[in-house]
């Protein structure tokens, strides 16, 4: 055993059993990870990336063989092949997890601190008091204010980011020799994103843990990893240094994986005004018991004007919860609780959402799917829809075969097709696509993204195009809005924006932003602090709490939607009304 | 605070509501108490000068406002039947009989039903699983009073355990009377446990299933302390909302186990006083029922939300 070895796996291979016989989901998979290293592993879903955490922290489903030929082992010691107990003892102690969802990776009725404490308690023998201790400490370390309260509280109480921090903590406090994080910032926004990948870099500083860093995001890894290993279908394909792999990819799919956004060159924009929105406010109803018969509503959207050019793509970014997805209901009517102006021209927007597995009809076939909006236009013949069909399935690139498929036997990528094709099939011409890529693979997502060009231009669509991605919406849009707690804070053409960003929100968006153009210099510390003062409203900017210029004026003025000198760049801060 | 009184006035409403319905409900039944007491012979004279001496010529509505303005200062009136007593004495005799056989079964219930459907779950998928499952699928199908005379016929007659038909007033020898309520609060329970188990064994193997099971196991957690210290509080929640409808079930369950078993408790003093057209103690009995199964409706909203930390704060 070499002195730096930690974990080496050799020729793992792991199949499952299924009707046609054995899947292998794992082919001969070897590779190393010394002590002290951070190494990365990138893949697409169904790549085996997964797999290859779980079989090294012994969480493969019972029904998984693994060949025996495979070798797993942690500093010297074979793993497969242990005794229940034995491995029991390696778990949260010399091998710690983190997983993608912090929503519901936690226990939801069993106190914080319990379950923070908890490796503490099934491998040391230290008391009570010290294991609170700890716990404590360990979720300062993470960043987390005020761990005395929330070691009592329970994780619904948590954001996703918080919840993370929680996880990381419960990981890393029995001092493991390696953590194997799986995904850990996908399901977070960009901002907690950053803050959450500086954290693992924190900890691997101070700690000197080794981590494997599962990702199908090439930024996320080439942000903490040293070393990255590329998966494609049960194999590794490429394996080296990251700088090595992102400049010099070898591997097909790799390269792929590297160049795989697609730009929006011709600008099909028209000066005519497609869909003009001025001072929307948006609610939803709140709704009291029987007894208590009160009916409230919160507002969502504040004072809210746009317009959507002919022709254009028009984008809209923000965090989760900024009011993104509420602006897409109500213009597509699905929210009647609003006051202002919506002009759509009579149109009707078509929707494409996020989620390609759970918004086509499980029960229907595609064909009906597809010939759904051709019926409520009002097309009775038949063959006459058929072949419509067809020719639509052509044009987002599937068979015309598909028409007699059900959804589930379709991918996530080629579902979304068919959610694009039904939503041009309405033949309307304005699309608003909430989040339609985000939950794609990056390989996917670009393929997508072309269609939707490709469509657009063909068709002369205007897409409403929603999403947390920055660098999506810079290579997709023309213009861009900005949204904060339902407010727009800056709107601009997109490259002024993303060369020129004015508020200071859009500012920490895109300096937590791990774009492969343009690298911004991150100031970690700085936004960490800054993202922890989050608290209640004072009344003036609702960007105050979090903001690294904040003044006095700030906390009592609202500041104003207000033009930057520069052509339909508007910001909304106080500092530019000086 | 506020949530109990917002309980209280949903109770008050709730019995007012049942006890408009039962009202109307035995007006509408042909026959009446005049003619159960005097007989089919009597004379037109006799039974509309009955009918008069106990109020029985009003219009419903009158009457129903008149028994509803005692039963506010809780008189509950006469009973027809035995005229010597007031509604609330008979009540207050054979309630008590009732509510311990009831609070029996339920203890049954919990005792047999959490090791069995733990057991199940923990063994899910295998042979014993699956024979649990057969057992409770047919005992959940057999209905209650044929269990007892099933119970009866083996313990009381061939093994001579207990003695069948007999009973002790729990106001003389309380243990007596438990002694005597096992095998009917038993065959209540029986049906019910099935139940019980099958759903606690869902709800513990869809738990195993969530994320965080997976978080615990990868602390190091073994198998027992999984599911004693992770999933079961997860998995109560559910069967929480469960046991409010079985205890229901169980009330429903011993009015006709009463009858099985010779028991005189509510059950008994319900279906007699329903033939003789009693209805003073009608009303009475079954407002008693309604409020009980409401306030243990209460109570399990209670441990409820002291399971369930995220309805705590909702």
């Amino acid at each position: 055993m070499e002195e730096n070895e930690l974990l080496k796996v050799r020729d793992l291979t792991i199949s499952f059993p299924t009707v046609s016989g054995m899947h292998t989901v794992l082919d001969h998979i070897s590779f190393d990870v010394k002590k002290g290293e951070i190494v990365g592993i990138v893949g697409e879903s169904g790549s085996g990336k997964s797999m290859t955490s779980l079989a090294v922290m012994d969480l493969l489903p019972d029904h998984a063989v693994v060949d025996p030929g495979s070798s797993i082992s942690l500093q010297g010691r074979q793993m497969l092949g242990m005794s229940e107990e034995e491995l029991r003892q390696i778990k949260g102690n010399e091998i710690s997890m983190v997983f993608q969802e912090p929503m519901t990776s936690l226990n939801p009725v069993m106190k914080i601190g319990r379950q923070v404490g908890e490796p503490l308690r099934l491998h040391t023998d230290l008391s009570e008091e010290e294991i609170n201790a700890r716990v404590i400490d360990e979720l300062g370390q993470v960043g987390l204010v005020g761990a005395e309260k929330l070691v009592e509280q329970y994780p619904h109480e948590f954001s996703g980011g918080m919840r993370q921090r929680v996880m990381i903590a419960m990981a890393i406090i029995n001092n493991p020799s390696l953590i194997i994080a799986d995904e850990p910032t996908t399901a977070l926004d960009v901002t907690v994103q950053a803050q959450i990948l500086n954290l693992f870099k924190k900890i691997h500083e101070e700690k000197g843990s080794s981590i494997l860093f599962i990702s199908h995001d090439l930024n996320v890894i080439r942000e903490v990893c040293q070393r990255v290993i590329v998966m494609y279908k049960g194999h590794i394909v490429e394996e080296g240094s990251v700088d090595q792999v992102m400049n010099h990819p070898r591997h097909e799919y790799t390269k792929t994986l590297v160049a795989s956004m697609p730009d929006n060159a011709a600008d099909t924009a028209s000066d005519k005004v497609l869909v003009h929105v001025d001072h929307l406010n948006v609610y939803y109803k709140l709704r009291g018991g029987i007894l208590s018969g009160k009916t409230g509503r919160s507002q969502i959207l504040k004072d809210v004007s746009f317009d959507i050019f002919d022709g254009e793509i028009f984008g809209v970014v923000g965090e989760s919860g900024c009011g993104k997805s509420t602006l897409a209901k109500a213009l597509a009517g699905l929210n009647k609780e609003y006051d202002g102006t919506i002009q759509t021209n009579g149109l009707r927007p078509q929707m494409v959402f996020q989620d390609p597995f759970s918004s086509l009809n499980p029960a229907r076939k595609i064909g009906w799917i597809m010939e759904e909006p051709l019926k409520l236009r009002g097309i009775r013949d038949k063959a006459q829809r058929k072949s419509m069909v067809n020719d639509c399935l052509q044009q987002i690139g599937l068979d015309p075969s598909f028409a007699d498929r059900y959804a589930n036997e379709l991918s996530g990528g080629q579902r979304q097709r068919i959610s694009i094709g039904t939503a041009i099939l309405r033949g309307e011409k304005f699309i608003i696509a909430d989040e339609a890529v985000s939950a794609l693979d990056v390989t996917v997502q670009s393929q997508i993204l072309k269609l939707l060009l490709r469509l657009q231009k063909e068709w002369g669509l205007t897409i409403m195009f929603i999403s947390h991605d920055l660098n999506v919406v810079r290579h997709m849009c023309r213009r861009v809005i900005v949204m904060y707690k339902g407010q727009i804070v800056e709107t601009a053409d997109v490259e002024e924006l993303y060369d020129h960003p004015r508020h200071p929100y859009t500012r920490m968006l895109f300096d937590s932003v791990l774009s492969d153009r343009k690298r911004h210099n991150v100031k970690f510390d700085s936004m960490n602090r800054l993202l922890f003062t989050a608290g209640a409203s004072t009344g003036g900017c609702p960007f105050y709490n979090r903001c690294f210029y904040r003044s006095d004026e700030c906390r009592k003025k609202e500041p104003e939607l207000l033009d930057t000198g520069k052509k339909g760049h508007k910001t909304r801060c106080c500092r530019l009304a000086k | 605070m506020k949530y109990l009184i917002k309980k209280f006035i949903a109770l008050i409403i709730t019995l007012l509501v049942i006890s408009m319905l039962t009202f109307i409900a035995f007006s509408l039944i042909p026959g009446d108490a005049v003619l159960s007491r005097l007989g089919i012979n009597a004379t037109p004279e006799a039974i509309a000068n009955m009918r008069a001496q106990m109020g029985l010529d009003d219009p419903v509505i009158i009457r129903y406002f008149r028994w509803l303005a005692g039963a506010l200062h809780g008189d509950f009136g006469q009973s027809m039947r035995y005229s010597t007593m007031t509604v609330s004495q008979l009540i207050s005799s054979r309630l008590p009989v009732t509510i311990i056989m009831a609070v029996m079964s339920l203890i049954i219930i919990a005792l047999i039903s959490l090791p069995l459907g733990m057991l199940s779950a923990r063994v899910s998928g295998k042979w014993l699983d699956g024979l649990i499952s057969q057992v409770t699928q047919v005992i959940m199908s057999i209905p209650s009073f044929f269990l007892g005379i099933l119970l009866t016929v083996v313990f009381g007659l061939i093994f001579k355990v207990f003695d069948v038909g007999g009973y002790v007033s729990p106001d003389k020898d309380f243990w007596g009377c438990v002694h005597f309520l096992i095998l009917p609060a038993t065959a209540v329970a029986l049906p019910r446990i099935a139940m019980v188990v099958k759903y606690l064994r869902n709800s513990v193997v869809t738990e195993m299933k969530k994320d965080y099971v997976r978080t615990a196991v990868s602390k190091g957690a073994g198998k027992r302390w999984v599911l004693y210290r992770h999933v079961l509080r997860n998995a109560l929640i559910p069967v929480i909302t469960f046991v409010a409808m079985v205890v229901a079930e169980i009330l429903a369950g011993s009015l006709v186990i009463e009858q099985v078993f010779n028991i005189p408790g509510m059950g008994r003093l319900l279906v007699s006083s329903i033939s003789t057209r009693d209805y003073p103690v009608v009303q009475a009995a079954v407002l008693y029922i309604t409020a009980i199964v409401v306030i243990i409706n209460f109570i399990v909203d209670a441990l409820y939300q002291v399971a369930d930390p995220r309805i705590r704060n909702a």
